[in-house]
């Protein structure tokens, strides 16, 4: 038996892409994966065949690099969509090696020579038994019942509402500023009352770093808010962090999940001053600047 | 030719390797880590290093007072006190599990890491590193032979404090060398809490020199009765190592407790042979820290659970580890506790209605469209039997106890560990009751009182919501389509070779 370098190739991209899928949560659980199992027949086939199977193994070679690359793009594409595109890349491959008679016989007499004939009894034997049994393994854990928990669809930062009634007064949320920003000669004074606040307050959640991760992180959900990097806070107008403090979990609307967040309503617990205050400190922290457009 | 290539490429990066650490350990400069120190540390740890800045207050254990010069967590040998930078640069860099002190390795370089160390030093005036290492022998691998000595060795040295079982629950009171705070012995059963790493050879040093300003002494001590030689202390870790409780860990993603469906009876008590093979669940306690009195400090840190169910009945079984059996009136648990002692307790929360769609009560006692069913069991007091109370609540301020609950429960206490098992029929006539359904995900919570930790009404631990599931039978469709499906590709492959071998 020669083995190839082309069939050594098809052989370790094979590797790599279960690898990719592995990577990934994968456990031979989705119909897509008959793909694999054809594969995996396939180099069982062409790879014996030596300088016949040349020709097969180009062809898995070659699906496979399409397959990997897609497993590479990033943003993620969702899996029910890579399983339609790998569907039409298998179909185009194939159509390509077998637009000639000549590429579908090269393609079919590997195939032939495995079922035919009794030198290779053995093998047959042996991919016939194989493939039943991957098939069972597929449908097995397709059909198996699963108990994950349902999702929840909350969303993370809800519409606010146009005004809000907190510490005994009605706030317009359009117009409200932070009142202490106006005051710049005492900017640093109000931080570092407002890190003070933060860390009697907020840093068993939202944490020491101010990345979301404090050491009551694991025993909340939603997970707290990070406020460094550039998709929290940074997002967002202090009239919102204002109003997310004051009225805590129980002051979002029903998309916000208001059942599940365990942040306090900080009106009972916080003087006005001291809210504006941590948000100056949250911002200055994290070099973030609030939204003021 | 070509393998001394090698060697000289390998003896040059080893000798830049060195040349670049000894730089490294000399290069920490004071001021520049003065200025991370404001910025990153004093919150905690206080803007004159003495342990209290603003966080102190909440924060159990105490963040660590740098001007003391005591240092619980080192390499270093018994006769140098102090540790050495790298162990320094571990704490900072990898952080310490169980305790509010993150890892800073992802914001702080290992630059910035070396300047604070230089700064912290200069709190207690510690200057130069130690001269001599733990010694740590000849490791001696585990096996059932070892593990038996060092359960020998563990019983007469460690299990005063520690516990006959290692889950940190002796009858001592334990107080620290910096302002007398309260300490208890680890739990030796969740390695993944110890603070400054569970490698074998973290063990072996915590042993070797003890634990500087707590009454872990150490085992290396000349003077002592106790000294270890270095192959007890490997026998030693290798008990500790052998006694971690794998089921008590926290998984993340695992939130559905599956109850398992029985065809007879239901268990009896908590240590009924039928809870042995049923799958469990554990989940984090955190203090309740959203309603007045807030609660900062607990004990319990984790909860485990499991549930089965036949056709008429639901049972619960709560494990949790409680160093301290609280009993109100008993003179044992009175002396351990430091103010005023109370129960121990556990509770369940259910909503009343299993949602439909994604909208539950809220996680803190419902609200008041969503009621929740609260059941809460209690340890007793010397006067008194455990109790059971059915709770109906709509909001931290709307609780109602009912005069006779439809649960029963019975807690059994053993060596540091709690066991509560809680039974109650699925379907009752009471329209405030939950009514639990197959096959149904139903929101679930629990909490937590440690009596000795001066844990009571809104002082205690909580979680948030999880899931109950009555998980039906799997029915043999399961095995009956994969079969089917086997066949048919056999029969495909068969079709396919007949037809090729004609031709």
């Amino acid at each position: 038996m020669k083995i190839t370098s082309l069939s050594l190739g098809a052989l370790g991209a094979l590797v790599v892409y279960i690898a990719l899928r592995l990577s990934k949560g994968f456990a031979l659980a989705s119909i897509a994966d008959v793909y694999i199992l054809f594969m995996i027949a396939a180099l069982l086939i062409y790879i014996p065949a030596g300088d016949k199977g040349k020709k097969g193994s180009l062809l898995v070679l070659g699906t496979l690099i399409f397959f990997i690359l897609l497993e590479l793009v990033r943003p993620l594409i969702p899996r029910s969509l890579l399983n339609v595109y790998n569907f039409f890349i298998l179909v185009t491959v194939l159509l390509y090696f077998t637009s000639k008679d000549e590429g579908a016989r090269d393609l079919m007499a590997p195939i032939k020579a495995t079922l035919v004939g009794s030198e290779n009894r053995t093998f047959r034997t042996a991919l016939f038994a194989v493939v039943p049994l991957f098939a069972a393994l597929i449908t097995f854990n397709i059909v198996r019942p699963s108990y994950e928990a349902p999702g929840d669809t909350r969303s993370i930062h809800p519409a606010p509402p146009s005004s809000v009634n907190v510490f005994n007064k009605s706030y317009n949320l359009l117009t409200l500023k932070n009142p202490l920003r106006d005051d710049a000669a005492n900017y640093a004074k109000y931080v570092k009352e407002g890190g003070e606040v933060y860390f009697k307050n907020c840093f068993y959640c939202h944490g020491d770093k101010l990345d979301g991760k404090g050491h009551y992180y694991h025993g909340v959900n939603p997970k707290p808010l990070p406020f460094m990097g550039t998709d929290t806070i940074a997002q967002l107008s202090e009239s919102f962090v204002f109003w997310r403090v004051a009225t805590g979990g129980p002051g979002l609307p029903k998309e916000g999940a208001p059942w599940l967040s365990a942040m306090p309503i900080w009106e009972h617990f916080l003087t006005e001053e001291e809210v504006w205050k941590v948000s100056m400190f949250i911002y200055d922290y994290s070099g973030n600047k609030p939204r003021t457009f | 030719m070509r393998r001394f290539w090698i060697l000289k490429y390998l003896l040059i990066v080893s000798i830049l390797l060195i040349v670049s650490n000894i730089s490294e350990a000399a290069k920490g400069d004071k001021e520049a880590g003065k200025k991370i120190y404001e910025r990153r540390c004093a919150w905690c740890h206080g803007w004159n290093g003495a342990g209290d800045g603003p966080a102190a207050d909440f924060l159990n254990p105490r963040p660590r007072d740098f001007t003391s010069g005591i240092y619980k967590y080192k390499t270093s040998n018994l006769d140098n006190p102090f540790p050495y930078e790298d162990d320094l640069y571990k704490m900072i860099a990898e952080g310490m599990p169980g305790t509010s002190m993150p890892f800073w390795k992802d914001v702080l370089s290992s630059n910035d890491i070396w300047n604070l160390i230089a700064y912290i030093k200069s709190l207690a005036g510690l200057e130069g590193e130690p001269a001599a290492k733990i010694n740590y022998g000849k490791q001696v691998s585990s096996s059932a032979d070892s593990i038996k000595k060092g359960k020998e060795l563990f019983i007469d040295r460690c299990s005063e404090c520690h516990g006959d079982e290692g889950k940190g629950d002796a009858m001592k009171k334990l107080k620290d060398d910096w302002v007398g705070n309260r300490l208890w012995p680890r739990n030796l059963t969740k390695p993944w809490m110890f603070r400054a790493g569970s490698d074998p050879k973290d063990i072996y040093s915590r042993i070797s020199t003890g634990i500087s300003g707590t009454p872990m002494p150490a085992f290396d001590d000349p003077a002592s009765k106790k000294k270890l030689t270095e192959e007890d202390k490997w026998h030693v870790v290798n008990y500790v190592t052998s006694i971690k409780n794998e089921a008590r860990r926290i998984k993340d993603g695992d939130t559905v407790i599956k109850a398992k469906r029985l065809t007879g009876d239901m268990p009896k008590d908590a240590n009924d042979e039928k809870w042995k093979d049923v799958e469990s669940t554990a989940y984090p306690l955190v203090g309740q820290i959203i309603a007045k009195e807030r609660f900062f400090t607990p004990s319990v840190e984790e909860i485990t659970l499991k549930a089965v169910y036949n056709d008429k009945e639901i049972a619960f079984l709560l494990e949790w580890d409680d160093r301290t059996k609280s009993i109100p009136g008993d003179a044992k648990a009175q002396e351990l506790a430091d103010g005023e002692l109370n129960e121990d307790a556990v509770a369940i929360q259910l909503p009343v209605t299993i949602p439909e769609g994604m909208e539950k009560p809220y996680f803190g006692m419902g609200d008041s469209g969503h009621p929740v069913n609260v059941w809460q069991w209690k340890s007793g007091t010397a006067k008194a039997e455990q109790s059971i109370k059915v709770m109906d609540a709509t909001g931290f301020k709307n609780i109602k106890a009912r005069d006779k609950a439809d649960v029963t429960a019975k807690g059994e206490y053993n060596k540091g560990t709690w066991k509560v098992m809680m039974k109650r029929p699925l379907k009752t006539d009471n329209k405030d009751d939950i009514q639990f359904e197959e096959g149904k995900f139903t929101p679930i919570a629990f909490a937590t009182w440690d009596g000795t930790n001066g844990e009571k009404g809104s002082k205690h631990t909580i979680t948030t919501w999880y899931w109950i599931l009555l998980k039906p039978p799997t029915g043999s469709m399961v095995f009956i389509w994969p079969i089917f499906v086997a066949g048919i590709v056999l029969g495909a492959e068969i079709l396919i070779a007949r037809s090729a071998q004609k031709k």
